[in-house]
């Protein structure tokens, strides 16, 4: 096997240096912590709860959602999923899975060679494949936003 | 501890495993900041936002545009294998990817469409300042990232964790694992199974190193049969020697970059360009065979 070029290995790792030489992660980075909290840290889960928030988040111009976090429900193939959505000001600034697993036992693996089956002692919970997307979520997404509709 | 959130149009769950002297708190604190890295890469580089970096700077033709180096060092790795490769893999390939349907932020709903690109613009049309840290376009294009800037997004975000013995980051099928797993062996990861979601097809054994996936079971045009995400910018259509080809490699970035561009190339082709920088993957052919390159971790034993 040949040795690994440095070429490529050196490109990558001068490119995580260059953010923090930078000084973007860091400086950027305590100014978003600050911003994150001062979001109104709500899970909204009843009627109540959220015509509290919309009076007492009720600003002088009026945005498509309520600025907080929303949960919301949905149904993929394994199983039930809820999400924690993050809004301000009409952005999503953050997706939060609350509730999910992607798990592979011992009997889902087909096609090993002997030796790693011998050595599958634990359960394989990671898995590379082509990245999948986001589709089984859009649903739980969706549900979270519409509890944060400014109405 | 475990957490998991949307970024880039992908689940991307983070596990540190913590000992004795770490406290859960401490971790957490770390986590966020890992996935800090993944939303500052994906508002540089997204093609699906507007508001983004890289799509912002696709709107200012013929002039150099300051970017940062969120959007600077992808870009510029894509550019280096785009070169390399003679443009056989070419981040100016965005115009195509938008006309193929793939110009919908996951989130949002809303779909991109940038008429005054040129689907025919090159990666000699794109060019980077060092000195300046700016971008110059020679034509209208749109830039696609999306073979880098999850890897180093993972890479950002193991930099973050590095002062945890052992953690893994799993970006949808991209991961970057360190260390050992919690029974102190190297992290053992599965390779999907093309066509039976819910199984693996075989099973790699890694530490402190990245391994990515690109595959063309996953993001399958609805509407052109044979064609998905992975688009060759030579001839406009998806190659489909393959059904997916993995890379292990110790940068996410690397990885990533590479497990696209071998991808297009075929298993065969692909192996030697592997081969000839010395990392080492695996393939699926389209008739379901494994081809191994570069001695992976499984079976390793041999070459000690």
């Amino acid at each position: 096997m040949a040795k690994l070029d440095r070429k490529w290995v050196v490109l990558c790792s001068a490119a995580v240096t260059a953010v923090y030489a930078a000084g973007y992660f860091s400086t950027e980075d305590e100014a978003a912590k600050t911003t994150l909290r001062q979001q109104p840290p709500i899970n909204i889960q009843t009627q109540a709860d959220q015509t509290s928030l919309s009076e007492s988040k009720n600003q002088s111009k009026k945005s498509l959602y309520k600025n907080g976090t929303f949960t919301g429900m949905g149904e993929n193939r394994r199983g039930s999923i809820e999400v924690a959505v993050t809004i301000q000001n009409d952005k999503i600034t953050d997706v939060e899975i609350s509730d999910f697993a992607m798990h592979y036992s011992e009997s889902d693996v087909v096609g090993l060679p002997d030796e790693v089956l011998q050595n599958q002692n634990a359960q394989v919970t990671n898995v590379s494949g082509a990245t999948y997307s986001t589709e089984a979520f859009q649903d739980a997404v969706q549900a979270a936003l519409d509890q944060a509709l400014n109405i | 501890m475990k957490k998991a959130k949307l970024f880039m149009d992908t689940v991307v769950e983070i596990q540190v495993v913590i000992n004795g002297t770490a406290s859960k708190e401490a971790a957490e604190t770390k986590v966020d900041r890992a996935f800090e890295a993944f939303r500052k890469v994906e508002h540089a580089c997204s093609r699906f936002s507007p508001d983004s970096e890289l799509m912002t700077a696709c709107r200012n033709m013929e002039k150099p545009v300051p970017i940062s180096p969120f959007l600077f060092e992808p870009l510029k790795f894509a550019l280096e294998m785009a070169k390399w490769t003679e443009g056989e893999f070419d981040p100016a390939i965005g115009k195509v990817m938008e006309e193929q349907g793939y110009n919908r932020h996951y989130l949002t709903g809303t779909s991109i469409e940038t008429p005054s690109a040129d689907s025919t613009a090159a990666y000699r049309d794109i060019i980077l300042d060092e000195q300046d840290h700016t971008l110059y376009l020679n034509k209208p294009l749109v830039i696609d990232l999306g073979a880098v800037a999850k890897g180093f997004a993972i890479d950002l975000a193991a930099k973050e964790l590095r002062e945890f013995e052992s953690f893994i980051i799993n970006a949808g099928g991209d991961l970057f694992a360190a260390g050992m797993d919690r029974n102190g062996r190297p992290w053992k990861v599965g390779i999907q199974h093309p066509i039976k979601k819910d199984q693996i097809i075989d099973c790699i054994e890694i530490s402190n190193e990245a391994v990515c996936t690109s595959g063309s079971y996953e993001r399958r045009n609805a509407k052109m049969p044979g064609m998905h995400h992975i688009i060759s910018p030579k001839t406009g259509y998806s190659p489909n020697d393959c059904v997916s080809s993995t890379i292990i490699a110790p940068f996410a970035m690397l990885a990533d970059a590479f497990s696209t561009t071998a991808f297009l190339f075929g298993h065969e082709k692909g192996k030697k360009l592997i081969e000839s920088v010395g990392l080492s993957g695996l393939f699926i052919t389209s008739d379901l065979q494994i081809v191994k390159v570069g001695g992976i971790q499984n079976d390793s034993k041999e070459m000690a």
